[in-house]
């Protein structure tokens, strides 16, 4: 009950800020009007504290009393001006996010950079009740926090809101500040299951019906590397171990085939589109020569890394308004 | 961080929790019943074992059944869990349980919390300028704690986190002046909670006994210390004024309960007045001292002071003497206390036990016989300590049953109150009103803060005789055998009983200077910090142009005061991080230079990728002047963070102009 009718209260001051602040750039150097600051729980037990004391003084009219009283709520303001300062000026910037498969998280890079001469503390992102870091920023310094969103359609995925924030010093006051920036992730169709094989276009061999021929050799796994294709990670591999591994085969049928939206009338939109992306994958793997026909548009015969991006960006945006 | 599992916290954190929360309470300690700082150190002690040695920790009920006997343990100690004294008993109990399970994050800051109010309450106990250094000292340590502890990663390096939390304590310095200065003071108590201290004080007492003690220990505590606002009277005429006493049992002398009377108005003053301020220390008998006679006094703070029948002055009963207290008095040195006194109460002044001192009475009977006149009884009994063999010694022998008769007749040896005793007895004896005066004679100047300060081994004793037509006279036997106790004060005069203390401070001169400058520190530290109310706060404020300020105005002025400060602070703060333009200069021939390898087709500095893995890739791109690069790198990483980086700078700002971004030919 509490905890919505607070939610609803950040939502609401939250949308308040987007307003008055606008969207951001990619890179975004922190002014001091749109940092925020409310003191934590801590700093509301620290601001009894010093009531308390101040009562106590007041009663037992101890001078001395005042004054520890005093230099501790004088603690407590210039610990909330560190605070505050203590995202002054840091820039943040989107660092990429690389391409997923509709379901896996998009993580997205955002990173902080420091170029004051001066360390900066405890710097955590905060995004719909997921927190990364605390980082702490030499004079000069960059670092990058990764945020991991759930994703379930294809397209562009825009990542929303999130928060820069700090409680340095002391934990009394959390300072953040809220980024609306036009960080994307791309996000593929998520693949079909594996089972249909890639049919061979009559204009091309005539082995219609055929199924593909698989004379590539299955020779194991190596470690991924961001440069590898989704479509070749050992995504079983990946479940048990949690580490990315990419097949690897020996041999490559050269047989060059143009997956075709209407060779599946069958199927719907999202499910053409799926076998598509599986099709791609698979020929891929099979180091063949491949290309996509959609209705709107194709991507020509080719190869390689690349090619495999350009064709599934192209059944990630089938359809998609432009952003 | 907010797991339960208490072996998870880590070892330093503990350590730094335990540390801050048994220093914060060690000023308690001599204050507190000894089985709660044994229970503070056993539950630390506890704690560590669990994280160091796998020990269990106590479950639930073995804590609540901890906390209930250690509640129930303050209870029956003082009576209650209000006031001071049980206050901070129980937040040291409090301390202690809660260390106990301390698992998480919040357990921590929170206990760096409660060590603020600790040294805060040590404070309402203490308030000398050693013990406010130590507490000042704490709330730095307690700061660098919260800075530590407040963190949720791994905690900093001590040392550059000990000058930051000194650095936070500066700055906030302005802000604790300003509002110590002008948040309201208000006169009298808000809440009428009692203090509940009772300081084991040393002062005056009410009762005398000669014949009881055989070696006066000279004290050399201070009793009070007095700020002449005119000229100081001469040293012969500082009687401090304190209980007198007038009832006599043969042995012992006390005060005489149940005369209330208006004596004010009986005083006749001639002469100089003096005017002077007192600061007394507490005392457990709410005495106020004053030269005889005062005139007019007032009390600082709270605090009423009226004067007994007896014209001592006396803080109002009712009012605690917790800490100090000073009043300003002015007297007359010259006098006449011309008190009408009733036949009943000529008889309380002329009693002495039947039967007591029988040698004595023989002696004055004799007087009698021969010149009844008071003046000539009063020449008579001076001169008998005027005879051979009377000294003034504070390691006397012990007296029996009549003790004027074996002093006067037999031992000769005593100090002031076997003097005072013996003269009062005397003229008693010859039907003369007469009693016993104790308080203070002279005081000790302290150069340094042109101020007297008056010290127990200054307790004297004397006695006033009443006089038809000249009323209370002052009687002072010591005048007749040991005037240079009168002139010079008592400790100089009798070295041969002082204590190995004395002797070393009167044979080591920069010692006992020292000892002064302490103790006008002190005194200052007590004047104006400890003693700044609404008084002071009124001087100031007529000081500082603000006539008759408003709790309103006050209010106002500081906290416009407070903001201007904060805006100051967020200037340089502001300021601090965009300042050193060298960086920035450094930056920017950075940027240059990498502009001019990106026209060569090397990719831009990537977020997370440092100076030198960027420069690493340069120089793959551009092997022919990769030296050229790494130079480059090189005073720009020093410009940037090795001190004295200008000379790095200039270097840097030539290397890059000179800069050709030779592609190698393949």
């Amino acid at each position: 009950m509490q905890n919505a009718l607070s939610q609803r209260m950040s939502g609401w001051a939250a949308n308040w800020a987007q307003r008055r602040q606008g969207r951001d750039a990619r890179a975004v150097t922190l002014q001091r009007r749109r940092i925020y600051i409310l003191p934590t729980r801590f700093g509301i037990v620290f601001g009894l504290l010093v009531l308390a004391m101040l009562l106590g003084s007041l009663n037992y009219d101890a001078s001395l009393g005042f004054a520890l009283t005093f230099l501790l709520a004088g603690l407590g303001l210039v610990i909330m001006h560190h605070c505050h300062n203590n995202l002054l000026a840091m820039q943040i910037r989107f660092a990429g996010a690389l391409p997923v498969f509709a379901g896996q998280p998009a993580l997205y890079r955002i990173a902080l950079v420091n170029s004051a001469p001066a360390a900066r503390y405890e710097l955590e992102l905060a995004h719909a009740g997921q927190i990364s870091g605390p980082v702490d920023l030499a004079p000069g310094h960059s670092k990058t926090l990764e945020i991991a969103v759930p994703t379930d359609a294809r397209g562009w995925r825009r990542l929303s809101r999130f928060a820069i924030a700090t409680r340095y010093p002391g934990s009394l006051f959390r300072a953040w500040t809220w980024i609306h920036m036009d960080a994307l992730c791309l996000v593929y169709p998520a693949p079909a299951p594996v089972g249909r094989p890639i049919p061979t276009g009559p204009s091309h061999h005539g082995t219609r019906g055929m199924p593909a021929q698989d004379d590539s050799d299955f020779v194991g796994l190596r470690r991924a590397t961001p440069a590898d294709s989704p479509g070749r990670v050992a995504w079983k591999a990946y479940a048990r171990s949690g580490q990315l591994m990419v097949k690897q085969f020996s041999g490559a049928a050269e047989v060059p085939s143009m997956l075709d939206w209407d060779s599946l009338p069958e199927l719907g939109t999202e499910a053409r589109l799926a076998q598509l992306t599986r099709w791609c994958l698979d020929a891929a793997a099979e180091m063949r020569s491949f290309g996509v026909r959609l209705p709107t548009t194709a991507v020509a015969l080719g190869s390689g890394e690349k090619h495999l991006h350009e064709c599934l960006q192209a059944l990630a945006l089938f359809e998609m308004p432009a952003s | 961080m907010s797991s339960r599992d208490h072996t998870l916290v880590p070892t330093e954190r503990l350590l730094w929790t335990g540390g801050v929360v048994l220093g914060a309470s060690l000023p308690h300690w001599p204050m507190l019943p000894v089985w709660i700082p044994a229970l503070l150190g056993a539950c630390v002690l506890w704690r560590l074992a669990a994280k160091l040695k796998g020990w269990p920790l106590p479950n639930r009920p073995l804590r609540l059944t901890l906390a209930l006997l250690a509640f129930s343990g303050v209870v029956v100690r003082y009576g209650t869990v209000n006031g001071l004294s049980a206050g901070s008993a129980l937040l040291v109990v409090m301390v202690a349980l809660k260390f106990l399970e301390s698992y998480t994050h919040r357990d921590q800051v929170v206990l760096m919390i409660i060590a603020y109010f600790l040294v805060f309450a040590s404070l309402l106990h203490e308030r000398g300028l050693l013990t406010a250094a130590y507490l000042l000292g704490y709330v730095w340590i307690t700061t660098v704690g919260l800075l530590q502890l407040g963190r949720h990663g791994s905690l900093l390096p001590s040392w550059p986190t000990a000058k930051l939390a000194a650095r936070l304590l500066l700055q906030a310095v302005p802000i604790m002046l300003i509002l110590f200065l002008l948040f309201p003071r208000l006169p009298g108590p808000i809440w009428a909670i009692s203090g509940g201290t009772s300081s084991g004080t040393t002062g005056l007492s009410e009762t005398m006994s000669p014949g009881d003690i055989t070696n006066l220990g000279l004290s050399d505590e201070v009793a009070f210390r007095v700020e002449f606002l005119t000229g100081a009277p001469r040293f012969d005429q500082l009687y401090w004024r304190g209980p007198v006493l007038a009832q006599f049992n043969g042995r012992t002398w006390s005060r005489s309960p149940g005369m209330r009377r208006r004596v004010l108005d009986t005083l006749a003053h001639s002469g100089e007045p003096t005017e002077y301020r007192v600061m007394l220390g507490p005392n457990g008998d709410n005495w106020a001292f004053a030269i005889d006679m005062p005139q007019t006094w007032a009390a600082e703070g709270r605090r009423n002071i009226v004067m007994g029948s007896d014209y001592q002055l006396r803080v109002l009963a009712g009012q605690p003497m917790e800490g100090r207290i000073a009043y300003r008095v002015t007297s007359y040195p010259s006098y006449t206390a011309l008190e009408a006194l009733t036949a009943n109460e000529v008889a309380v002044f002329t009693r002495l036990p039947d039967g007591s001192n029988p040698r004595t009475r023989a002696l004055v009977a004799q007087w009698l016989v021969d010149d009844p006149s008071p003046d000539e009884i009063i020449a008579r009994a001076l001169d008998v300590f005027r005879a051979e063999g009377f000294f003034y010694t504070l390691t006397p022998p012990a007296l029996g049953r009549h003790t004027a008769d074996e002093f006067i007749f037999d031992t000769r040896e005593g100090f002031c109150e076997h003097y005072a005793s013996a003269l009062t007895i005397m003229l008693r004896a010859a039907g003369l009103p007469a009693r016993v005066v104790t308080g203070y004679q002279g005081g000790e100047l302290n150069g340094i803060g042109d101020y007297y300060i008056v010290r127990q081994m200054d307790a004297h004793a004397w006695t006033e005789v009443w006089l038809d037509e000249r009323g209370w006279v002052r009687v002072d036997p010591i005048v007749a055998v040991a005037p240079e106790r009168i002139a010079l004060g008592s400790w100089r005069s009798a070295l041969q009983g002082a204590t190995a203390r004395t002797r070393a401070l009167t044979q080591l001169p920069w010692l006992r200077q020292a000892l002064l400058a302490y103790d006008a520190a002190n005194t200052y530290w007590n004047q104006w910090v400890v003693g700044y109310g609404p008084q002071l706060q009124r001087s100031l404020l007529r000081y500082l142009g603000f006539e008759r300020a408003r709790w309103a105005e006050l209010m106002t002025l500081a906290a416009v005061s407070t903001v201007a400060i904060l805006a100051g602070l967020t200037l340089y703060l502001g300021w601090t991080f965009h300042r050193q333009r060298n960086v920035d200069a450094a930056a920017l021939c950075f940027a240059a230079f990498s502009r001019k390898l990106a026209r060569a087709r090397v990719p831009p500095l990537m977020p997370g990728e440092g100076p030198t893995a960027f420069a690493r890739r340069a120089e793959l791109k551009l092997p022919v002047v990769s030296a050229d690069i790494r130079r480059i790198v090189q005073s720009y990483l020093a410009a940037r963070y090795e001190p004295g980086g200008r000379a790095a700078l200039v270097e840097l700002k030539r290397l890059v102009k000179q800069f050709r971004a030779v592609r190698a030919r393949l």
